[in-house]
């Protein structure tokens, strides 16, 4: 079995290419061919990070951003899995909803944000849908993959026992099925912050997503990549509490 | 000691008496289906299973002999014949019946402990979380696993975890307990030990248990009676008792003229290729024991 905190096992080496790109960067904003006020060194964006943390105003945006997210993100899973659950339990609702699924989920859900703006407007509806929309599809997928492959012998396993349906849905097939989905989950996680931060530069006038495009328009270089550079830190740090959740949730599958 | 001597006879006496039957067979068929054509697995099987019988089911690979445990089991539809269980026709799996698969490892649910693993066949209705599980725990006892309650399957060994299951099975208080080749993935001793804890399980309980195996050994071992299947499309070819005193022991009963002469019996037939005279023991690569 696997310990720790997952990141924590890549750190040493991956650490070296982290290091030797900062390096790169630093030396090359120093050259007289690059323009300093559009590529500015590691060692100004670094204060301006510390700056945007320690002054407290950090907190407005990133609320604004993880919330959408949050809510985005959790709705999609919730569907996701409910309709994969139905799909790969019953062969009519696999067979209704499978070309519309396979028709919808190859459609890039950026592209998805300009219609959904003319009915949802520029509120937190059209990027919630949008979040929700992109998490939805790995979700789905990797559900209906996971009850389908459950193994017959524990289904059969459900059934020498008299389980109902429900209780064998609830008892065997979700946990059977749940390494699965949470990959599907993870995979989304990632699609999810993407499009949430796509939604804010496209609509509204809130979050990260916006604040970095209006730092760009207003030429506050620094404090851009200062954000951009904390929204990496974001994406890493909840992929790592992920891939601990995951390990916690489901022990067996090393095994 | 004298209850399992006379079960031999008591079994032929009684077999007029519906109330002795438990278990029917009968006329009952299966095929599959390859390129739109239906091939024959075995036909017309017919049996009666006494109460408290130990039947071995024993036949070569590919007889269809788990699939006709699992129509009797009611896990799968026949395609014709039909199994009667307690005067009822089995149509999906009953009450009171309960099926022990070859892969315990496919078997067991890995999210949950083994107490939890055993307490899957308890229902929970009119049970304290506690009642429930010290009723696991008195299984587990009964398998010899006291102190790996709160373990997670995959944590144990192959034969620990097919001792789980089988207190599982037993948690569900089957009066019909049917066994596919429950022994046949562990090592040789294990297996030993496991056959040991089934007679042991069987013997003080009223239980009757329907075991498929491919190992003639094994089946004259544990059975009071054997039935053979023979090569596909099969059919029950031959019906022994094994007449062997109990209890059963790993060693000395082994070593017993019956045993021997059986054993010799058994696999001579198995052996034979359909067509051939005789035994062909020496002509076959032997896997089967």
């Amino acid at each position: 079995m696997r310990r720790g905190i997952p990141i924590m096992r890549r750190v040493p080496l991956g650490l070296l290419s982290c290091v030797a790109v900062i390096v790169f960067w630093q030396v090359l904003s120093g050259r007289a061919f690059v323009n300093p006020a559009l590529l500015p060194p590691p060692s100004r964006v670094a204060p301006a990070v510390w700056n945007i943390v320690a002054s407290g105003s950090i907190i407005e945006p990133l609320t604004q951003t993880l919330g959408l997210l949050a809510v985005g993100y959790g709705v999609g899973c919730v569907l996701a899995i409910g309709l994969g659950l139905l799909m790969g339990f019953n062969r009519h609702v696999y067979n209704v909803f499978e070309p519309l699924v396979e028709l919808l989920r190859t459609i890039p859900k950026p592209a998805l944000v300009p219609p959904l703006f003319l009915f949802l407007g520029i509120g937190a509806a059209t990027k919630i849908t949008i979040v929700a929309l992109a998490a939805f599809f790995p979700v789905l997928i990797n559900t209906v993959q996971g009850v389908r492959g459950v193994d017959p012998v524990l289904l059969n396993t459900a059934r020498t026992f008299r389980r109902s349906t429900l209780s064998t849905i609830a008892e065997v097939v979700l946990p059977a099925a749940l390494p699965m989905i949470l990959t599907g989950m993870r995979v989304s996680l990632g699609l999810a912050l993407t499009l949430v931060v796509l939604a804010e530069m496209l609509i509204g006038s809130t979050g990260v997503g916006f604040l970095i495009l209006d730092l760009q328009r207003s030429f506050a270089i620094t404090d851009m990549l200062a954000w951009v550079f904390i929204l990496g830190v974001i994406g890493v740090s909840l992929n790592a509490a992920f891939e601990t959740i995951e390990h916690a949730a489901v022990p067996w599958r090393s095994k | 000691m004298h209850w399992s001597a006379r079960r031999g006879a008591e079994v032929a006496a009684q077999a007029d008496f519906a109330d002795a039957i438990i278990l029917s067979v009968q006329g009952l068929g299966h095929s599959f289906t390859v390129n739109g054509k239906a091939v024959p697995v075995f036909q017309g099987v017919s049996l009666d299973i006494a109460r408290g019988e130990f039947l071995g089911l024993l036949g070569p690979s590919g007889c269809g002999k788990s699939t006709l445990l699992q129509i009797i089991a009611g896990l799968l539809p026949a395609a014709s014949g039909r199994v009667v269980f307690e005067g009822r026709p089995v149509v999906a799996p009953p009450p009171d019946m309960v099926y022990l698969f070859q892969q315990y490892s496919k078997s067991l649910l890995p999210w949950r402990s083994v107490c939890a693993n055993v307490g899957f066949a308890i229902s929970t209705r009119g049970l304290s979380r506690r009642e429930k599980r010290e009723r696991c725990l008195e299984y587990l006892r009964i398998v010899g696993l006291d102190g790996f309650a709160d373990h997670y399957p995959w944590q144990l060994s192959g034969g620990m975890q097919q001792r789980v299951a089988i207190a599982r099975a037993l948690a569900a208080e089957p009066k019909i307990l049917l066994m596919d080749e429950p022994f046949s993935a562990v090592d040789a001793l294990t297996r030993l030990e496991l056959q040991a804890l089934v007679l042991d399980v069987w013997t003080q309980s009223k239980l009757t248990i329907i075991m498929v195996t491919h190992d003639v050994d094994e089946a004259v071992f544990m059975s009071d009676r054997i039935a053979m299947l023979g090569p596909r499309p099969s059919s029950v070819t031959t019906v022994v008792e094994t007449s062997l005193p109990r209890p059963r022991d790993a060693i000395s009963t082994r070593e017993l003229p019956r045993f021997l002469k059986l054993r010799h019996m058994l696999l001579g037939t198995l052996l034979t290729r359909p067509g051939e005279a005789g035994s062909s023991i020496a002509s076959r690569d032997s896997d089967h024991a």
